[in-house]
C-alpha cells in the first residue's frame, strides 16, 4: 500500500511544535531560569545549566536551535492557546540507528500531559521518518517527573552512571533509557487500544 | 615527573606518531569507534589536524601517547574526553595488535587512572564500548570498571547488532584497589552516601 501522508504532522494530543522564534526569547527566559528546571535544562553546550541565563544567552540558544541540521529542537505549543509550553528534541547527529530525545516543560505547564503528548511527537518523528532502531533518552537520577514520563512512554532502564554531578548536596547518577522500534510499535498500539 | 608505569610511559603526542594513528584509524578492529568510518584516513590528514592544535589552559580532554619502556616504540594512544572538572570523564585507549596480550594496554590504563584520581581529582571515570568487544570489556573489568549501563542494540558493526556499553569506575573503588595510595579528598557530600549503582553484569 502506498503512503498518502503528505507531511509530517509535528502534533500530539494537545500540544503542537512549531520553530522557535525571536520573539519567543521573553516566555523561554522566564521560565528557564526557574529554579525547579535548574540541572534539567536541556541546552546546548555551553550554556549554564543552573546558574541564571540572561536574554541575551536566551536569544543565542534559540539561534543555535534555529541552526540545527541532524537534529531538531522545537518550541512546544498548547495546542488550544498556542501559547509556549516547552520544548521537544530529536537529535540523530551521532548515528540514525540510535538517536536521542528528551522534552523540557516549563514548570507551569507540568502535569498537564503537555510533556507525553511533546515526547509523542519526537518519538513518531524518530521512528517514522529516519531509520532509528532504539531511541535513548538520558536524565539526572533526582529528576523523578522525567524518569517516570519515559517509563510511561515505554522506555526501559539501561542503567545508571555513579557521581555525574553534585546536586543538593550528594552526588547523583544519570540514568539511561532505552525504546526499540517493535516496543514503541507495541506500546503504541496498546494505548490506541486502552 | 612523566607518566609512567611498569612497561609504557604516556606521552605528548608527537608529528612522527601521526602515521601510526592514521594505522589505527583505518584499522577497523582498532579504529574504537562503535561505527564504522571509511578506512581512507592519512598521515598527512592527521598531520593538519596535529597542526591544528593550540595551546590553553582550559583542558578537558587529551591524548597521550603509549611508548613502550623497553623499545621506546609508540604502541598507540590513551585519551579522555569530556572531563567535567573534579567529577568525571571518559577514557579511551587504543593499542596496534602487535601489543595486544602484552599487559602494554593495561599499564598505559592504569597509569592513566591514577592521573585522572590522584591529580585530576575525579570522582568517576568511565568508558564506551559494546558488547562485541569482550577483550575491551576484560581489559576495563582489569581495572576495576564495572557495566553500569547498557543501551540494547544500540551499535551496529561487524555486520551484526551490539549492545552500547558504559563502564564505570567509582573513586572509592579505585582507591579501595590501590591499598599504596590514599584518597585525602574531601568529600563533597552532606549526607548519606549514594552507592554505586554498577554491577559487573
Amino acid at each position: 500500500m502506498t503512503e498518502t501522508r503528505s507531511g509530517f504532522a509535528f502534533r500530539s494530543g494537545n500540544v503542537a511544535l512549531r520553530v522557535f522564534e525571536p520573539g519567543d526569547a521573553p516566555a523561554l527566559l522566564a521560565y528557564l531560569n526557574s529554579p525547579s528546571l535548574a540541572g534539567r535544562r536541556y541546552l546546548p553546550d555551553g550554556f549554564p545549566d543552573c546558574a541564571p541565563l540572561s536574554m541575551r544567552q536566551v536569544e543565542a540558544v534559540i539561534e543555535q536551535w534555529q541552526k540545527e541540521n541532524e537534529s531538531w529542537t522545537l518550541a512546544a505549543t498548547d495546542a488550544a492557546s498556542g501559547s509556549l509550553v516547552g520544548y521537544a528534541r530529536a537529535d540523530w547527529e551521532w548515528d540514525p540507528h540510535c538517536p536521542g530525545a528528551c522534552v523540557v516543560i516549563s514548570p507551569d505547564h507540568q502535569q498537564r500531559g503537555f510533556g507525553s503528548a511533546a515526547l509523542s511527537v519526537a518519538l513518531t518523528y524518530l521512528f517514522e521518518e529516519t531509520p532509528a532502531h532504539v531511541v535513548s533518552g538520558w536524565m539526572s537520577s533526582w529528576n523523578e517527573s522525567a524518569i517516570a514520563l519515559a517509563r510511561r512512554a515505554g522506555f526501559t532502564e539501561a542503567g545508571r552512571r555513579p557521581r555525574a554531578g553534585v546536586h543538593a548536596g550528594a552526588f547523583y547518577s544519570e540514568v539511561a533509557f532505552d525504546l526499540l522500534r517493535m516496543e514503541w510499535t507495541r506500546h503504541k498500539e496498546v494505548r490506541r487500544g486502552a | 615527573m612523566a607518566l609512567e608505569g611498569k612497561l609504557v610511559v604516556l606521552r605528548e603526542e608527537r608529528r612522527e606518531d601521526q602515521r601510526l594513528f592514521a594505522a589505527l584509524r583505518n584499522d577497523l578492529e582498532t579504529q574504537a569507534w562503535p561505527k564504522a568510518l571509511p578506512p581512507d584516513y592519512t598521515e598527512e590528514m592527521h598531520v593538519k589536524r596535529f597542526e591544528g592544535l593550540e595551546f590553553t589552559y582550559e583542558r578537558t580532554s587529551a591524548r597521550l601517547v603509549i611508548e613502550e619502556k623497553s623499545s621506546g616504540r609508540a604502541a598507540g594512544f590513551v585519551s579522555y574526553t569530556g572531563e567535567r572538572h573534579r567529577i568525571s570523564a571518559s577514557i579511551g585507549i587504543v593499542v596496534a595488535k602487535e601489543f595486544w596480550g602484552t599487559g602494554t594496554a593495561l599499564d598505559a590504563q592504569e597509569t592513566l587512572l591514577r592521573f585522572l584520581f590522584e591529580e585530576l581529582g575525579l570522582r568517576e571515570v568511565h568508558l564506551w564500548t559494546h558488547s562485541g568487544l569482550p577483550k575491551a570489556i576484560g581489559l576495563a573489568e582489569k581495572s576495576g570498571f564495572a557495566v553500569c549501563i547498557r543501551l540494547r542494540e544500540s551499535v551496529y558493526k561487524f555486520g551484526e547488532l551490539f549492545d552500547a556499553v558504559i563502564m564505570s569506575l567509582a573513586r572509592e573503588d579505585y582507591y579501595a584497589r590501590h591499598l599504596d595510595i590514599v584518597d585525602r579528598l574531601p568529600s563533597v557530600e552532606l549526607g548519606a552516601k549514594e552507592m554505586s549503582p554498577c554491577t559487573n553484569r
